[in-house]
């Protein structure tokens, strides 16, 4: 028998012989199993998966995802999560349990076009995905760049126990909020540090599935942008300047604090 | 009977907000300046079977358009003159937004204002292109079809329609006991002109030439702005239901024909006419 | 269907050079529709078909949702262009009808139990006609399909066979369409083994029939070959071995 642990397919390709659970995107067929979408197919101790390398996002419940307002009802938002349902934020969840219409102005509160970090709380066959901003760190999104990633890259992008976007938020002083869903927001103290902090983002999404890619972002991260006056530390410092790095990083993210807390009072 | 009704395209506020910002510095989302035109591809003779084709790409806006030249009668009025007609339509795969269907009025508008600066500028000589007088004409038949939309179709589309024109081959028919018959050869088109189209967007107090397709679900109001090769004006049509102040239109039309002799350049370049 | 003249030569050479078994030249690209969830255009001989797909998305109206699997719709349409002789570009019953079994021969492929209550929009816009134009469609589908990340079975792999000069020929182009003695074509799954596709237009008797059909099979799986490569090559590039990091 064949051994390998990874390996390139495309649909219909045939991933290994024998009884094996099947965990994601593959299928069962007489003694054998297939794969059903592009990707990485895994075969290890717990089953078979196929991680994909494209596809639009599906909701599941618990993830976090960064929506954008559409419209609104008497009794709830709708709201865009880049997927193939349109998922609801009900008024009771911003305003509590005692919401009246006639009193509390949805549109006050999030407008069309603004941007939420949200936990999907339901979803299942039978109706549209519904959301939160109740926990921690949710709610409005009051500033950052706004971009837009293939949801499939997001695992790669956040890394192993957060290990990538650390290493990128680090490097580049910059804040990321990643959904699940692909949506990207990233804020930082200087546009050259935002600007490098998206390119890395982006070169991840690009090259996802390539080997050595951590290697490749250090590198681009390493990199000094020519004539640029803030010139950001490299990765191994003296403590000082370290210390520096952290306290600012804590500076901007205390006060993206306050902005969400605003953003999410009655 | 037209009616307003919501923008398809809503665009993230923060996203509205680094947009307008860029601009207040005068630079757009994408890095270009505010009158800096998108790279233009334009490929000819990608379809066979056509008189006259070429592929265009705007930016990532992509019209293919095919020049298909027969005989037939000719228009009422214009007994003497060779017939053209331009027709455009927004496949389904251009964008999410589009419903597979009959022309709706937005691709309807587009198709009359890429048609009017087409034949106001008269590009074609018509009368040459007549077989039997009052009975027998050409007819030129140029279809466009939209393949990816970003943004400013009036200019992609324009630049497919002259583009398949300018290099396409007509057939030369000939009258034989009683019918029309293709002898085989081919002649040049008769061509006066190259009239470009320049579309403008208003965003806020600024306006910026040739909108994406996010600019454009932030824009007050649109102009597009056709000039001919002695850059004069031969067509105008205002879009949108914002409206434009007259310096803003006097600017936005110098601008228009000062881009239009580079981008007029650029396509005789990529067509290779005069070689 | 009767035909005129003779359009395979004494050495057995095609109108267009090729042999009875041979398939014309294909050349697939996927990705090329910047704003659709999976695309890929096509030349196969000499037509041009861009594909594109949306989806899974929501449907609308709503009420056409399916509560328990996701919907399909699919159209085939002719650019005015794509040719001989101008063409309306309203769509004609003989559009209706292939976007009808276009539709049919990609189903059996796809997972669609997996989007319950949504529709995936497959869009094929042939901008240039020469003879197998569904079957280039479908094969050009299947890959759009994929490359949108819909869950499939197998990919749908399209070709068609047909009777010239009564000679069974594998991939009849326009001419021999025209004026040929029959048109077969089929769709295919590889790997199921299972055909998805089946129409005739001719005569044949039951021996030609049999060896039509089994032509079009070996045809459609030398066209899978092509498939596979493409989106192997767009998605992994030249690597076919996977590294470790």
């Amino acid at each position: 028998m064949q051994e390998f642990k990874r390996k390139y397919v495309v649909p219909g390709d045939k991933i290994v012989e024998g009884n094996f659970r099947l965990l994601m995107n593959a299928i069962r067929s007489g003694n054998s199993i297939f794969a059903t979408r592009i990707g990485i197919a895994e075969v290890g101790r717990d089953g078979i998966k196929v991680i994909p390398l494209s596809g639009v996002y599906i909701p599941r419940v618990n993830d976090i995802v960064i929506g954008k307002i559409i419209d609104h009802s008497s009794l709830s938002w709708e709201v865009d999560i880049n997927s193939c349902f349109s998922a609801h934020l009900p008024a009771q969840d911003v305003f509590g349990r005692d919401f009246s219409p006639a009193r509390d102005d949805m549109g006050r509160q999030l407008a069309i076009g603004d941007l939420i970090s949200s936990r999907i709380m339901a979803f299942d066959r039978t109706r549209d995905p519904m959301l939160t901003i109740q926990d921690k760190d949710l709610g409005k999104i009051p500033r950052g760049e706004f971009l837009k990633i293939s949801a499939t890259r997001v695992p790669r992008l956040i890394g192993k126990r957060g290990s990538m976007i650390q290493m990128i938020e680090q490097a580049t002083q910059t804040r990321v909020l990643i959904g699940q869903n692909g949506i990207i927001v990233v804020s930082g103290r200087t546009s050259e540090g935002t600007k490098l902090s998206i390119r890395a983002i982006k070169m991840v999404e690009e090259e996802a599935h390539t080997a050595n890619l951590t290697q490749r972002i250090k590198v681009l991260l390493n990199v000094q942008e020519p004539g640029s006056q803030d010139a950001f530390p490299p990765t191994q410092t003296q403590n000082g300047q370290l210390e520096e790095v952290q306290s600012s990083i804590q500076e901007v993210e205390e006060e993206l604090e306050e902005e969400v807390k605003k953003g999410e009072k009655v | 009977m037209s009616s307003s009704r919501r923008s398809t395209i809503i665009v993230e506020h923060l996203r509205k907000q680094q947009m307008w910002e860029a601009i207040s510095k005068g630079k757009r989302l994408d890095g270009r300046n505010l009158d800096e035109i998108r790279p233009i591809e334009a490929e000819v003779n990608v379809i066979r079977k056509a008189n006259g084709s070429s592929k265009v790409n705007l930016g990532n806006s992509e019209v293919v358009a095919g020049v298909k030249v027969e005989t037939g009668r000719p228009f009422e009025g214009l007994e003497n003159k060779g017939a053209l007609i331009l027709s455009a339509e927004i496949l389904p795969t251009a964008s999410p937004y589009i419903e597979p269907g009959p022309p709706d009025e937005e691709t309807i508008e587009l198709a009359r204002v890429v048609d009017r600066g087409i034949r106001e500028s008269e590009m074609i000589d018509l009368d040459k292109l007549v077989l039997v007088p009052g009975e027998i004409v050409y007819t030129i038949f140029v279809d466009c079809s939209i393949i990816n939309a970003d943004g400013n179709l009036f200019d992609a589309t324009s630049y497919a329609v002259v583009s398949a024109l300018i290099s396409s081959k007509i057939p030369i028919f000939k009258v034989q006991d009683g019918k029309v018959i293709d002898s085989g050869d081919v002649q040049e088109p008769p061509l006066t002109t190259i009239p470009i189209s320049i579309t403008a967007a208003r965003v806020g107090d600024t306006v910026i030439l040739d909108p994406t397709a996010e600019e454009e679900a932030c824009m007050d109001a649109r102009i597009t702005i056709t000039t001919n090769s002695n850059s004069d004006f031969t067509a105008v049509q205002k879009g949108s239901t914002g409206a434009f102040t007259l310096e803003q239109l006097k600017k936005t039309a110098e601008a228009a024909r000062i881009k239009g002799i580079e981008v007029r350049s650029k396509i005789k370049e990529l067509t290779n006419i005069g070689k | 269907m009767t035909q005129t003249r003779n359009l395979i030569d004494e050495q057995g050479i095609r109108t267009d050079g090729r042999r009875a078994d041979e398939l014309r030249e294909i050349k697939i690209t996927v990705g090329v529709v910047k704003n659709a969830d999976g695309s890929a255009f096509i030349e196969f001989g000499r037509n041009k078909i861009v594909t594109a797909v949306y989806g899974p998305r929501e449907v609308h109206p709503k009420h056409m949702a399916l509560p328990d699997r996701c919907v399909l719709r699919c159209r085939y349409h002719m650019t005015p262009f794509s040719t001989d002789t101008r063409k309306n570009p309203a769509p004609s019953r003989r559009e209706v009808e292939i976007s009808k079994v276009m539709r049919e021969s990609l189903e059996p492929a796809l997972i669609l139990e997996d989007y319950p209550r949504a529709a995936i929009d497959v869009f094929v816009e042939v901008l240039q006609a020469d003879g197998g134009s569904r079957c280039a469609g479908i094969t050009a589908a299947s890959l759009a399909l994929a490359d949108a990340g819909i869950n499939m079975r197998d990919i749908v792999a399209a070709c068609a066979a047909g009777k010239v000069d009564d000679k069974i020929v594998l991939d009849i182009n326009d001419t021999e369409d025209k004026e040929g003695g029959a048109d077969m074509p089929v769709a295919y799954m590889p790997h199921l083994e299972q055909v998805t596709l089946l129409q005739l237009d001719g005569i044949l008797t039951q021996g030609q029939f049999n060896e039509c059909i089994d032509m079009a099979i070996n045809g459609c799986k030398k066209v899978y070959e092509i498939q596979r490569q493409t989106l192997m090559h767009k998605y992994f590039g030249s690597e076919t071995e996977l590294k470790e990091e």
